[in-house]
């Protein structure tokens, strides 16, 4: 499905992926782990499309080239960034951003656009499942939500557009016990096996919820390490710096 | 100019029937007008617009003879759909129709040739201007405890059959005890390169509320001066709000007097600007009793060589204690040749009052446009997106709901 290979990025001259490559099947969930200014978010804000950096090697998804893409076709082909910070959008209100957003991608896929009923129906059911307060949503899309609530919405929004490859970068940050589990769940009942997840943490914590296939260790750009979810559990009693 | 205007003058003499009374008030504000010329930067009421040096480079020398003796047809394709209505249509500056077919005819009193009275202050060259030259004034009555049951709409319209041409427009509201007004002026231009000059005077008694809600959407090449002044006595209300948008130029001014107690004003206005438009609006807020509120917001979505400015100013007496005034600016620059200022000024002789202005500005921010475009939405899409949502809590502040859905379909809003 994803396939990277030898992706360098750099950023104001500052070299922050190095020789980076790493190969997710459909259905494979992997984890990457790393401390802060491994490479984590520029990694995920590169598979999304964010401009800004200087990139080269090859990133194909579904066999495409990727970077031929713009960010919102990689939306379109099944892409999905839970973002770390989830941002605020005054006067934008979050039901309408939901349906704009789902409808879009139907769109471009030749799926018929939902109506306001439909819609409403699908968001509601939704919203149950990961007990995201349905109030919300018809407020500014995340003002004044609190960090657990960005977060959930984040993955409601997955859950509506149901991506072939969603990209979590640091969810469970901010995340307390239930919230964290909540998010889990909503992440494991879209695991079948076309869809395929990169699990961006620090932390081992959210690892014991969402089960990988796959854990690899970066550091200063590169994958030092792969195996199995064991070497999750190895990093945290070591700790990074004795990783090495 | 002076020779051009004075042959102008005369011509529109001869071809009226004013009595010599008023004769001799137009003569008294011509020269007056004369003496002073269209209103240049060197003004500081015209620092952001020299509006003399916009006409010259605009439309060159203009004409001030209007012949108000045909009739026009009225198109009625411009009426605004689902919407019940009365109506006053200006074509060309000539008033066409006065219709209150849905009031109480008793309630509501037009009259069309009162006398032309002198304002007390007048610095104001354009007023001098529209007093020399205006044709008709009418003057609209609401009875006291009248509420009008549907809003007035105030169609300014123009057609090709005239350019270079200096229209000047005045209308007199007088709301008596208790009675409510709704406005709305639509600005409809088929002509090219005018200066239209339209003054406004509201007089709210106690209790009175009036809305007034103006409407410059459609693109067009004239130059546009409108001024609205009110005068409010004890537990009034007024709330002006502006859609600034369709003209080449345009500048609104709001000078409103507090002249009673619980007496609120409230200004919000949109300036939405592309390829070379320039707006302004200009308030002036005078809290001259006890207990007076008054409340400002207005943004700015600003294009390619846009330029917006707004001067907001607050004056409170001595008098004035337990003012609450508040004043915000935002501006959103799509384009580095895009430009916005803002003049605030509070000027503050009670010691026991609520004031507080603010302005900001920035372009969009190129985050959340990422974070949107994540989710599906093409560029143009989460452009639009953001400033719909940026312009929102404006649209919002419209308190008529009728009247904001109306303005929410005109700007394009999606729900």
């Amino acid at each position: 499905m994803l396939k990277i290979n030898n992706l360098n990025a750099n950023i104001d001259n500052k070299s922050i992926l190095k020789d980076f490559s790493l190969n997710i099947n459909p259905g494979e969930v992997h984890a990457i782990m790393g401390p802060n200014g491994s490479g984590k978010s520029t990694l995920s804000n590169i598979l999304s499309g964010k401009k800004g950096y200087e990139i080269s090697g090859e990133v194909l998804f579904e066999n495409k080239n990727l970077f031929e893409l713009e960010t919102q076709e990689r939306a379109h082909k099944g892409i999905f960034l839970a973002f770390q910070y989830p941002l605020e959008i005054p006067g934008v209100n979050t039901n309408i951003f939901l349906k704009t957003s789902l409808n879009a991608i139907r769109k471009a896929n030749g799926e018929k656009e939902l109506d306001a009923i439909e819609f409403l129906k699908l968001v509601k059911e939704k919203s149950k499942e990961l007990k995201f307060d349905e109030e919300k949503l018809n407020r500014q899309l995340n003002v004044g939500f609190s960090g657990g609530e960005k977060k959930k919405n984040e993955i409601l929004q997955m859950s509506m557009l149901s991506p072939k490859l969603s990209i979590l970068d640091e969810t469970d940050s901010g995340l307390d016990i239930d919230a964290l589990k909540v998010v889990s769940e909503g992440v494991n009942s879209l695991r079948n096996k076309n869809n395929s997840f990169l699990i961006i943490t620090h932390y081992q914590r959210l690892l014991d919820y969402i089960k990988p296939d796959f854990v690899h260790v970066l550091m200063n750009g590169k994958i030092i390490k792969s195996g199995g979810p064991e070497l999750a559990l190895e990093l945290e009693k070591k700790g990074y710096e004795n990783f090495n | 100019m002076t020779e051009k205007i004075k042959i102008d003058f005369e011509k529109t003499l001869k071809n009226s029937a004013f009595s010599e009374k008023d004769i001799e008030f137009k003569m008294k504000y011509l020269n007056k007008f004369i003496e002073s010329g269209l209103p240049n930067r060197k003004l500081e009421n015209w620092k952001f617009s020299d509006l003399s040096q916009i006409i010259q480079k605009n439309i060159g020398e203009l004409s001030f003879y209007n012949d108000y003796s045909i009739q026009n047809k009225v198109d009625t394709s411009i009426f605004v759909d689902g919407l019940e209505h009365n109506k006053i249509i200006f074509i060309n500056g000539r008033v066409e129709k006065i219709d209150f077919s849905y009031e109480d005819h008793n309630k509501v009193k037009i009259d069309d040739h009162f006398e032309f009275r002198a304002e007390s202050d007048n610095n104001n060259s354009l007023l001098s201007l529209n007093n020399a030259f205006t044709n008709k004034c009418f003057r609209i009555t609401i009875k006291k405890d009248y509420s009008l049951k549907k809003p007035l709409v105030i169609y300014h319209t123009t057609n090709n059959k005239i350019k270079s041409k200096n229209i000047n427009l005045k209308l007199e509201f007088e709301l008596e005890q208790n009675s409510s007004l709704r406005i709305i002026d639509l600005l409809k231009d088929e002509s090219v390169n005018n200066f239209i000059n339209i003054f406004y005077n509201f007089n709210l008694k106690e209790n009175a509320i009036l809305k007034n809600y103006k409407i410059d959407k459609i693109l067009n090449k004239n130059i546009r001066y409108l001024f609205n002044n009110i005068e409010q006595q004890s537990n009034s209300v007024s709330e002006t709000f502006i859609l600034s948008s369709g003209s080449n130029f345009s500048k609104n001014e709001v000078n409103c007097n507090l002249n009673g107690e619980y007496s609120s004003a409230f200004v919000n206005g949109i300036f939405s600007l592309d390829n070379e438009q320039q707006h302004e609006i200009r308030t002036i807020i005078n809290h001259l009793v006890e207990n007076t509120k008054s409340y400002q917001l207005i943004k700015s979505v600003l294009g390619k060589n846009a330029k917006s400015a707004y001067q907001g100013k607050i004056f409170v007496d001595s008098k004035a204690q337990k003012t609450d005034g508040y004043q915000l600016s935002k501006a959103i620059l799509l384009d580095e040749t895009s430009e916005f200022n803002a003049k605030p000024e509070l000027e503050i002789y009670a010691d026991d009052v609520k004031c507080s202005h603010g302005s900001a500005s920035g372009s969009l921010d190129e985050n959340t446009i990422f974070y949107l475009m994540s989710r599906g939405l093409n560029y143009k899409q989460s452009k639009e997106l953001l400033i719909n949502g940026f312009l929102l809590d404006v649209i919002e502040k419209i308190t008529d709901p009728e009247i904001k859905n109306l303005v929410k379909n005109m700007i394009g809003f999606k729900e």
